[in-house]
């Protein structure tokens, strides 16, 4: 099939965009995407106007609790978000003199709560959620590259100083499942250090052949697949 | 205007304004959240959905060009494919499952003003109602050729060739 004749790449990119092509067809032309700047420039300029019938839905609102996984999964550190209360609730800030009192009050209570906190975790064994699966990613000359812990609720993550350093990539973790559909994007590995990744609601519920690292341009996979798959290893049970 | 509001807080959540990021999620999330729990139809998925494009929103602002449309519109197309992929893996939504519901109602679009959205209605009010409603059906409830042709209760080739054709006419009509 010669997807690179003007019709025939008009009408894969119309129904890729709009979603009637599926199934492996679908698989395939994305990597198309991202080989052909042509068919590319087809999938955007379809894009552009078929999402464009997404803004007529009337809205809905999420769940606060949406928000809040976001900021965990970017690890916002909430320095930056200071004001985001009032944005969220469009509640009108207290000028900055009659702050000051309040500043007093809350540095009070800061204090408490950092007494009552000590308390707590004096009184209280420190809950550290047991690792149920882990595995260890190699490369091809057998070099530990990051150990990857399976808990109920999170992979945690950590690299070695084996991974190879790349500003302009990065690493994204995938599962992949044994059913030989397509790979299921984890998030975004760390090159150093450590990071938790939020398990994907999948994760337990499908049997996984595999864990496969690939790289990818900053940000992660622009569509969905993995770009160039560089380590593949299987989950152990503990 | 909305577009420009949104591109001043991309750009700034581009440079890791993490409250320029919040602002842009207060602005936009009713809307991508809209459009996946229309595709999805389950809260936690649609919900799973909002979340991961918001990830990867955060993570390829840099990556938004004037070409890409409006701010909204790249929004939606990541929020989209992120619902197709989630309908492709958990493959769970039967016959039974899309007859109980209404797909899609009057109630659930609004009326909007901006040009080139009235050029795009213009256009889809061109087509047959036919096709129109199977553009719509793929569109909005994320439905494959076969669902769409159970759901029209038309034969598979059919359905085919109506969204083909449909996507043509439009194409033409848009000036794509």
């Amino acid at each position: 099939m010669n997807y690179l004749t003007q019709q025939r790449r008009d009408a894969l990119s119309a129904e890729y965009v709009l979603g009637t092509l599926r199934g492996s067809a679908r698989v395939r032309f994305k990597r198309l995407i991202l080989q052909y700047p042509a068919i590319r420039s087809s999938v955007e300029l379809w894009e552009q106007h078929i999402n464009a019938l997404g803004t007529q839905l009337q809205p809905i609102a999420p769940d606060p609790i949406v928000w809040e996984k976001v900021k965990q999964r970017l690890q916002f550190d909430g320095a930056n978000l200071a004001s985001e209360q009032a944005v969220a609730t469009n509640v009108v800030t207290l000028p900055l003199k009659s702050n000051r009192r309040w500043k007093g009050l809350s540095l009070l209570a800061s204090a408490a709560a950092v007494v009552l906190a000590v308390l707590l975790v004096q009184l209280q064994p420190i809950p550290v959620a047991p690792v149920q699966q882990f595995t260890v990613m190699q490369n091809e000359a057998k070099e530990s590259l990051w150990l990857i812990e399976i808990t109920q609720q999170t992979l945690e993550t950590r690299a070695t100083q084996k991974v190879t350093q790349r500003a302009q990539n990065d690493y994204e973790l995938w599962m992949v499942p044994t059913g030989g559909q397509a790979p299921i994007s984890l998030g975004l590995l760390p090159q150093s250090g450590v990071a938790s990744i939020a398990k994907h609601p999948q994760f337990d519920q499908i049997d996984i052949a595999a864990l496969a690292v690939s790289l990818e341009p900053r940000g992660g996979s622009p569509n969905g697949a993995p770009t160039e798959v560089l380590y593949v290893a299987e989950i152990a049970i503990l | 205007m909305e577009h420009e509001e949104h591109l001043k807080l991309l750009g700034k959540t581009a440079a890791g304004d993490q409250h320029a990021f919040a602002c842009l999620y207060e602005a936009t999330s009713p809307q991508l959240y809209a459009i996946c729990l229309k595709m999805l139809r389950r809260k936690e998925w649609a919900e799973d959905a909002v979340q991961d494009a918001y990830v990867k929103i955060w993570h390829n602002a840099g990556e938004y060009r004037s070409g890409l449309g409006t701010v909204l519109t790249w929004m939606v197309s990541i929020a989209r494919y992120r619902s197709l992929d989630m309908l492709r893996f958990y493959k769970v939504r039967n016959e039974q499952d899309i007859d109980d519901h209404i797909l899609l109602g009057e109630d659930d679009l609004q009326e909007l003003s901006s040009a080139d959205k009235q050029q795009l209605n213009f256009c889809l009010d061109e087509l047959e109602d036919t096709q129109k409603q199977a553009i719509h059906l793929a569109f909005y409830c994320g439905l494959s050729h076969q669902e769409v042709t159970t759901h029209m209760d038309a034969p598979l080739g059919s359905t085919k060739s109506m969204i083909r054709r449909g996507l043509q006419l439009l194409k033409r009509c848009l000036g794509i």
